[in-house]
């Protein structure tokens, strides 16, 4: 059935069946993505799909249960399962559902689409560039236009109703270099809003070079270096270890961060900022899974840690306002904190400039394993890394097959200057290439 | 949707597709998580939709709805179609169908939606009392399971037509230890393809929970791990991602295909040490990875990777089939039907070998016992991949020694195959989710102990 029936029908069961306050979160996506090797489209996928997630208020008990088929069958499906788990459920903590009927932020958060001939032919060119950059380039790997619009509403029986839609247009490629027995890789990746400002030739050419880069690449010995951190790796590691400065997790003691508002955890240079009304970044929108309108929050200040990010729950818990990041992973599940756009704020300083600095060293351009090799409760991190080793100032030979490992809270610490680089490749996340002082590297046998 | 399917296989042809294929998914899915001792939450979802795919030569098109009626469905077929850029005409027909023979189908005897909400919360009662019990260190214990139950009907030109369903439960517990300054964590996460009998037939929920307050515990006071170059033996169980990263990705069609992979065009030749032999199987009554037929209808198999050191097989589906000129090994698999298939690992193992479990930790001389592991990433294209250590013990002169903590190891899939010197007796498996191009998918690790000559070890000390 239609939406607009499924709905009122949904709630009006949710009320007989005993709950006080539903809310439905509709989340309506469409999406997609071409991929070509070899002079060819080998994969070409579109949908459109939509999900719905009840949440409803039992004797004080928050109850979910979500869908994707809308008939009678779903509605008892719905309440069926929303009922279990406010029945069982054991979360003391107080429930909210937003009564929020401000007007709703206005962001421009969409653009200009284009016809999907166009974005074949932008995914055959990005390959065709790549390969006419250098002889050594032998393959391109994931060679692929995606776009994708997402309609996002929240609807409840206080009477709040909002909605908003957002865009993106994204493409990115990996070029395989061989010269006799090497192979290396290289990435690029962008993110817009409208296609027409992706450019085939730029991205092609950049991921192209990085490939050629890096073949001869070694290992370093083994020891101490002195790192900067490029910005694409740099924010890699920032989304790895961002579960830290939500308030959810430091709740449940999942956080070192717990209990240090207003202490120093960072070197004076390091700002980190979560901003939702950011409109050239990925993660913006303007009011959070809870309908809280969007604002943009300092969580750590000149080194000073000054807030971790908050739903109305865990606000309510510390005594807080939220801080506007309600988050869901898709339209099931329950009501989570997010970052939104979370980014380390640009320095002053260029690439040529921090290399300088750094002077004997390395710059890391690729960190990899992330999910496996960090751990965002403790903060260790032990990586697979690929960059160049820095040499009287300047970037030198390509080094892979090391491992970089450290405390990322230690790190932060130890940052030595921040770039002016900063970049949000395709999400929310983001980062300048960042000096973070000394880390240690396993690589061959120990350095002299 | 019998009665219709046909007009709809028409429909994706009508612009010339070689081959086109329904993809029907409706699944029903229960997620339990326990927090410090309380239910935190429970949530139902209903996934429902299919997947329309259409071959054109060596290339495919893919769309996928929620709108699972008639209607909805040609809509779907009908997009397909118009992205479908043949040179033929659209004269092919969707075949009438055959009755396939299917290998028997896996038992689920405690279906997860016949079995009560408390009952299952009993069980995480279990695990999570078991792991708060270990050590007065344990902080935090976070314990889930997730139940599902997913009925497909798979619908192809050729004449195929099978329904299946799985069924999988899965026990997750992560217990943290901490002195007040520093954090570990422990992770067990045993599941199978049935349904709540994992509890009485396979999985005793108190243990694990036990085993992963006890590493955490274990780790809390461990030593950082020195980085250098030294010999590993890796343990039996999920030590065994070291092949399903190292290795397994790479045999698939998917980077084979386009030759991406370092074991391209090298079906014959030696490629691990004789003392290796690995095997993807899709067959084993029950296990994780299992499915009676893959994502495409075809029935799975027992593969032979690697035969004493000689490549043997590629895992392939349709269509890397068709771009390699080779057979599918009923090795389609994907997430759901919002992701086309490609060829995905099962329940991948290094099979036992001759080698004693003591003996070659004795004969190691210094090294590193990498007890368990944690997960791990490859780039298929350089076969360079990495993995976490989560509890390791340092072995001096042939003896463990201490715990060590933070250690990764890396190197490269083709390197460290020629590495293996040592195969143990006992092959063990163990569960994880791996993530590629057609989504996450339930599979299988598994390995006796093994030892590795040489490995690059990252670490902090």
């Amino acid at each position: 059935m239609k939406m607009d029936e499924f709905i009122p029908k949904l709630f009006e069961a949710a009320k007989e069946a005993g709950f006080g306050v539903a809310e439905a979160y509709v989340l309506e996506d469409e999406s997609f993505k071409v991929v070509a090797m070899n002079g060819e489209i080998t994969q070409y996928s579109s949908h459109q799909t939509r999900g719905l997630g009840l949440r409803a208020v039992l004797d004080g008990r928050m109850g979910y249960a979500a869908t994707e088929a809308f008939d009678d069958a779903a509605i008892a499906q719905l309440i069926r399962g929303a009922k279990d788990s406010a029945t069982y459920c054991e979360d003391e903590s107080e429930q909210f559902i937003y009564d929020g009927r401000e007007p709703v932020l206005q962001l421009s958060l969409t653009g200009e689409d284009a016809r999907a001939e166009d974005k074949i032919a932008f995914a055959l060119d990005m390959e065709r560039i790549a390969k006419a950059y250098d002889p050594r380039i032998a393959q391109v790997g994931y060679d692929t236009v995606v776009t994708g619009k997402v309609k996002v509403r929240i609807i409840n029986t206080h009477g709040m109703d909002k909605q908003y839609e957002q865009s993106v247009c994204g493409a990115y490629l990996q070029p395989i270099a061989r010269e006799d027995a090497l192979t290396s890789t290289g990435m690029e990746i962008r993110f817009t809003r409208d296609f027409s400002a992706l450019d085939a030739t730029a991205l092609a050419q950049a991921a192209a070079r990085q490939a050629v880069e890096m073949l001869g690449a070694t290992p370093v010995p083994s020891g101490s270096y002195r790192v900067a951190i490029q910005n694409l790796a740099m924010t890699d590691l920032l989304e790895t270890f961002s579960p830290a400065f939500s308030a959810e997790n430091a709740q449940k003691a999942l956080s070192l961060l717990r209990g240090k508002e207003g202490e120093t955890v960072a070197a004076p240079c390091v700002t980190i900022i979560d901003d939702a009304l950011r409109a050239d970044a990925f993660g913006s929108r303007p009011f959070d899974a809870e309908g809280v309108p969007s604002r943009r929050n300092a969580v750590v200040e000149q080194g000073v840690f000054k807030t971790f990010l908050h739903n109305l729950k865990t606000a309510k818990k510390d005594g807080v306002q939220s801080t506007g990041n309600a988050s869901k992973g898709g339209y099931a599940g329950s009501v989570r904190v997010s970052p939104t756009n979370f980014y380390l704020e640009a320095g002053e300083k260029s690439l040529d400039e921090l290399l300088a600095d750094i002077g004997e060293g390395l710059l890391i351009t690729e960190v990899e394993g992330l999910h496996a090799g960090a751990n965002a409760v403790s903060g260790d991190f032990s990586l697979l890394s690929k960059g160049f080793v820095v040499e009287g100032g300047k970037k030198g030979r390509a080094v892979e097959q090391i491992t970089i490992a450290g405390n990322f809270f230690e790190m932060l610490k130890g940052v030595q200057a921040v770039g002016s680089d900063l970049r949000f490749p395709s999400g929310g996340f983001g980062a300048p290439t960042v000096d973070v002082g000394v880390l240690s590297v396993a690589g061959t046998e120990e350095k002299a | 949707m019998k009665e219709y399917a046909r007009d709809i296989l028409d429909a994706a042809l009508a612009t010339g597709g070689d081959f086109a294929e329904i993809f029907y998914e409706d699944q029903r899915t229960n997620h339990l998580q326990l927090l410090g001792g309380k239910v935190e939450l429970i949530n139902s979802g209903r996934m429902h939709g299919a997947g329309i795919r259409v071959f054109n030569g060596l290339n495919a098109i893919y769309a996928y709805t929620n709108d699972t009626d008639k209607e909805g469905l040609l809509r779907c077929a009908q997009q397909v179609a118009s992205a479908v850029r043949a040179q033929r005409k659209g004269t092919l027909r969707a075949k009438a169908f055959t009755v396939a023979e299917l290998p028997p189908p896996h038992v689920y005897r405690q279906w997860p939606s016949q079995t009560d909400t408390k009952k299952k919360l009993d069980y995480l009662r279990a695990a999570d009392a078991a792991a708060r019990g270990v050590s007065a260190e344990i902080e935090q214990v976070s314990c889930t399971l997730m139940d599902s139950e997913q009925d497909v009907v798979i619908i192809n030109s050729e004449g195929l037509y099978v329904e299946d369903t799985r069924v999988r439960t899965r026990l997750a517990c992560v217990a943290i230890a901490s002195d007040g300054k520093e954090k570990q964590q422990g992770h067990e996460a045993p599941g199978a393809l049935m349904g709540y009998e994992l509890f009485t037939a396979r999985v005793d929920a108190a243990k694990v929970g036990r085993e992963a307050a006890e590493s955490a515990t274990l780790m809390l006071h461990a030593p950082e791990c020195p980085a250098g170059v030294m010999p590993v033996v890796i343990d039996g169980g999920f030590g065994g991602v070291i092949f399903h990263e190292a290795c397994g990705h790479s045999l698939e069609a998917t980077s084979v295909a386009f030759g991406m992979s370092e074991f391209s065009g090298k079906l014959g030749q030696q490629i691990a040490a004789s003392c290796v032999t690995a095997v993807d199987d899709g067959t084993l009554p029950n296990e994780w990875g299992s499915l009676r037929v893959d994502d495409e209808g075809m029935p799975t198999t027992r593969l032979v990777l690697i035969e004493n050191g000689m490549l043997k097989n590629y895992m392939i589906d349709k269509l890397g089939g068709k771009r390699m000129d080779m057979a599918p090994t009923g090795s389609g698999r994907r997430q759901g039907y919002a992701n086309a298939p490609t060829s995905r690992m099962r329940n991948t193992y290094i099979a036992a070998g001759m080698d004693d479990d003591r003996e070659m930790i004795a004969t190691m001389g210094d090294g590193l016992y990498a007890k368990k592991l944690g997960g791990g990433s490859v780039d298929p294209a350089t076969g360079g991949f990495n993995f976490a250590v989560s509890e390791g013990y340092l072995v001096k002169d042939g003896h463990i020694s201490t715990p060590v903590r933070g250690a990764s190891l890396i190197g490269k899939g083709a390197d460290v195959l020629m590495q293996i010197d040592r195969v143990g007796r006992e092959m063990r498996m163990a569960q994880g989710m791996c993530g590629s191009i057609s989504g996450s998918v339930a599979v299988n690790v598994g390995q006796p102990m093994i030892r590795v000559k040489r490995m690059t070890v990252g670490g902090r000390a």
